[in-house]
């Protein structure tokens, strides 16, 4: 299935490789990378290296094991086991509050439309979906009425 | 949905998906009409599982769920006689 | 009474809107059924047994005679005509056609109404104190905080996606009315050296694992209060268990954690990371509380009517509580008639008595979290004339806080996840102890009913509590003693085995006579319990040989 990335109601260009083995790399791919948590546990000192280099955490991976490193990463994308597992939310949040993190914060994974203006609202600036169903992802923001009841 | 079930036939059953009615299964379609219900043996069970699970699939019904009956054909469980025949009090 | 600004209002009807998109997609097939579930009780939209069951919200239990009025109209039109008040001061519809629930929420929003986050992984309604604002006890009254927090916790973007469910309860008084001690968090306002702020609880709750609240923190200033629950709700969502659906609740949260771990992880989050953008401002508060002044503001001289009528005096005696104004009272009004469901009401019992309290208590009803309604400022010299109006609906039944005024859950006749029947025992008790000499001296008692471990029917905290149980495909009844969900808030003792449906009247009646035969003076059944312990009762229920 074909996956498009949506910031509010605009495609973007996935710039992003992702590569099962590290050793894989070629030269095309090398830069512009999304780590899995692992890889990046296992190769912090070579992929600290690189220019622009992002992390995939998966929704139960906890952000505290890389809180001393964001600032490697150009971009942090929150993995949905499921769309039920809220504590992405809380982490952009925190990514953004508390960490002062002002790269990408992509959600991706089993993700619902009618969770995009929490998404937004929590810090999250694109997410990952099936393109098939960008309409029903802009339908929902487009029932956003900008009235919140909190800040 | 066949986990733990006792006894040796059944009827199929599940809840109209837009109006939350109890229906049950007739042998091609669904109705409240229990009397209409199709019979099913033990050894069918996977083929109505896979039934329900199409019709599921086409938006007719939601949690379907297999109603166990007695030697003489009425319903054993009080939890499906209340569903078949409504509040007891 | 709050009233809906032109944001409430806007904020409803687009749920509406988003709601109607929900459904649209679900019957068109663009939503899966397990996507569906967790947006549709997000809107109190359940598949229970016979049908779909709509949850309403009732912000911490107070309706206008309009909206008392246009959930009969609901009832009639799109249900069987009644409705059913809840143990978390709500109401259910038990018979909505998926179909009709967007034309339903669409009457609610024109009365300001809706059921956004009757259930759900969210933070759900707010409980509150039935006599909020009318006792002379409490330090202020408490609903402007009520309604402070739901405002902050509908559509909390950060906080609808938790664990498992979350239920907040504020109170303002010594006396709870209100179970704050089992409730997720729970909030009681005091006044220390001349300033208010909240005694904060948390983990409290029932289902199948029940535990009273612990105190986390003495004193958290008014403005602090919002800083405060982000901080409590954020180390939730990112804490709590998420493996175990029976694990995911706060209450075991903090008891893995350790009540000072947890604390402290709070603590340093509110300390570090408030925004200041939560800060509750005087002014701010004071809009607020404005929509909270009663109707009424001075004493007035207004007396009981005096009249030989048997019926009337110990209605009077029993169901009316003094108002913190001279000259008023507070009616109780029971939804324990014998030969009612607990706590359900029909349509034209709502359509009049909704007429009854904007005649006579200035178009305010309030419901109780022991499944009744109060009408909460009736002038002492009307008694006679509403009592009168109430007895023709069968809404005077002379019982509350009484025996056949049972808290009780739907139970195996409606709900899906039921293991045993409630409804009837309920209605078994209340033939059995009907008569009204027989309830006077027996006194205060509270015996509250469940149809499975989830305990919405209070079980845990009944001075008598019953579960519902499943054995082998017969239903079958457990019993504990000394529950209590009042500021002494406790957790009932399991007495022994479980009984039939057959037994189980005997069973409580012997637990009667047991308290009857140890009782001292004027005490009441908790009290005996309390001294005498569990023994006596179990000796008398289960001991063969005792004749
Ligand atoms: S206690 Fe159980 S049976 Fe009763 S309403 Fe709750 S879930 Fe249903």
């Amino acid at each position: 299935m074909t996956k498009v990335i949506l910031n509010k109601n605009k495609v973007l260009k996935n710039e992003y490789f992702f590569v099962d083995n590290l050793t894989n790399l070629t030269k095309s791919n090398s830069e512009n990378l999304i780590v899995t948590l692992s890889q990046w546990l296992d190769n912090k000192n070579t992929l600290s290296k690189k220019k622009n280099i992002g992390i995939k955490l998966n929704s139960d991976e906890s952000l505290s094991l890389i809180k001393e490193e964001i600032s490697f990463f150009k971009i942090i994308q929150f993995n949905f086991l499921t769309f039920k597992d809220g504590r992405p939310f809380s982490e952009a949040k925190k990514l953004r509050v508390e960490l002062q993190y002002t790269g990408e914060v992509r959600a991706s994974g089993y993700i619902l439309p009618d969770q995009y203006i929490f998404l937004l609202r929590c810090g999250f600036n694109s997410v990952e979906i099936e393109s098939e169903k960008k309409k029903f992802w802009l339908e929902c923001l487009k029932m956003d009425t900008g009235l919140y009841y909190q800040p | 949905m066949a986990k733990k079930l006792k006894g040796d036939s059944f009827f199929l059953s599940a809840n109209d998906l837009k109006t939350g009615s109890v229906v049950y299964y007739n042998g091609d379609d669904w109705s409240e009409k229990v009397d209409k219900a199709k019979k099913i043996n033990r050894s069918e069970i996977e083929e109505y599982e896979n039934i329900a699970k199409k019709f599921e699939d086409e938006c007719i019904i939601i949690s379907p769920l297999f109603v166990e009956l007695n030697d003489d054909g009425t319903i054993k469980k009080l939890r499906d006689i209340i569903r078949k025949n409504g509040t007891t009090f | 009474m709050y009233q809906y600004s032109d944001k409430d209002k806007q904020i409803v009807k687009n749920r509406t809107r988003e709601f109607l998109s929900q459904v649209k997609r679900r019957i068109d097939g663009n939503l899966t059924e397990e996507e569906f579930k967790p947006l549709r009780l997000m809107n109190g939209l359940y598949l229970q047994l016979h049908a779909y069951m709509l949850r309403v919200a009732i912000p911490y239990g107070e309706l206008s005679h309009i909206q008392l009025n246009k959930l009969a109209e609901i009832s009639e039109k799109y249900d069987k005509g009644y409705g059913h008040f809840t143990t978390r001061q709500n109401i259910q519809f038990n018979w909505p056609k998926l179909e009709d629930v967007p034309k339903i929420l669409n009457e609610l929003a024109d009365v300001e109404m809706h059921a956004i986050q009757t259930s759900g992984n969210c933070i759900r309604n707010i409980s509150c104190d039935h006599l909020a604002g009318i006792n002379n006890e409490e330090v202020e009254d408490p609903r402007p905080w009520c309604e402070i927090i739901r405002k902050w916790s509908t559509f909390h973007p950060e906080f609808s996606y938790l664990p498992r469910k979350f239920k907040i309860a504020v109170i303002a008084s010594e006396k709870d009315r209100a179970a704050m001690k089992v409730h997720d968090i729970g909030l009681k306002l005091i006044k220390k050296r001349n300033e208010t702020g909240f005694e904060v609880y948390v983990g409290g709750g029932q289902g199948r694992s029940p535990f009273i609240a612990k105190k986390i923190n003495n004193f958290v200033k008014k403005r602090d209060l919002l800083n405060y629950l982000e901080a409590i709700l954020s180390i939730y969502n990112e804490m709590g268990r998420r493996d175990n659906i029976y694990k995911a609740r706060i209450k075991i949260l903090i008891n893995e954690l350790g009540e000072e771990k947890l604390k402290s992880l709070i603590e340093s989050k509110f300390k570090k990371f408030a925004d200041k953008n939560l800060l509750l401002e005087e002014d701010e508060i004071k809009k607020i509380k404005n929509y909270f002044k009663l109707p009424i503001n001075n004493p007035i001289k207004s007396s009981i009517p005096v009249k030989k009528n048997k019926e009337y005096n110990i209605w009077l005696n029993q169901n009316v509580i003094k108002h913190k104004l001279a000259g008023y009272s507070i009616i109780m009004v029971s939804l324990k008639h014998y030969n009612q469901p607990p706590g359900d009401a029909t349509a034209e019992q709502m359509k009049k008595l909704s007429i009854i309290a904007k005649q006579y208590s200035h178009g305010e009803i309030r419901v109780t979290h022991e499944q009744n309604l109060v009408l909460p400022h009736i002038k002492n010299s009307d008694l006679f004339s509403v009592w009168n109006k109430l007895s023709a609906l069968k809404l005077a039944t002379p019982n509350i806080g009484l025996i056949t005024d049972t808290i009780c859950c739907p139970g195996m006749d409606y709900c899906a996840l039921a293991t045993a029947r409630s409804i009837p025992i309920s209605q078994k008790i209340s033939q059995h102890f009907k008569d009204q000499s027989i309830q006077d001296k027996i006194g205060n008692i509270k015996i509250k009913i469940s149809g499975c471990i989830n305990a919405c029917g209070h079980h845990h905290v009944g001075n008598i509590g019953i579960l519902g149980l499943d054995r082998n495909g017969e239903e079958s009844y457990q019993i504990s003693l000394g529950g209590s969900a009042d500021e002494k808030t406790s957790i009932g003792k399991i007495v022994g085995p479980s009984f039939s449906e057959k037994e189980l009247i005997k069973a409580i009646q012997t637990i009667i006579e047991t308290f009857e035969k140890n009782k001292k003076n004027n005490e009441d059944f908790l009290s005996v319990f309390n001294r005498v312990g569990i023994d006596p009762f179990k000796k008398d229920l289960y001991d063969k040989s005792n004749p």
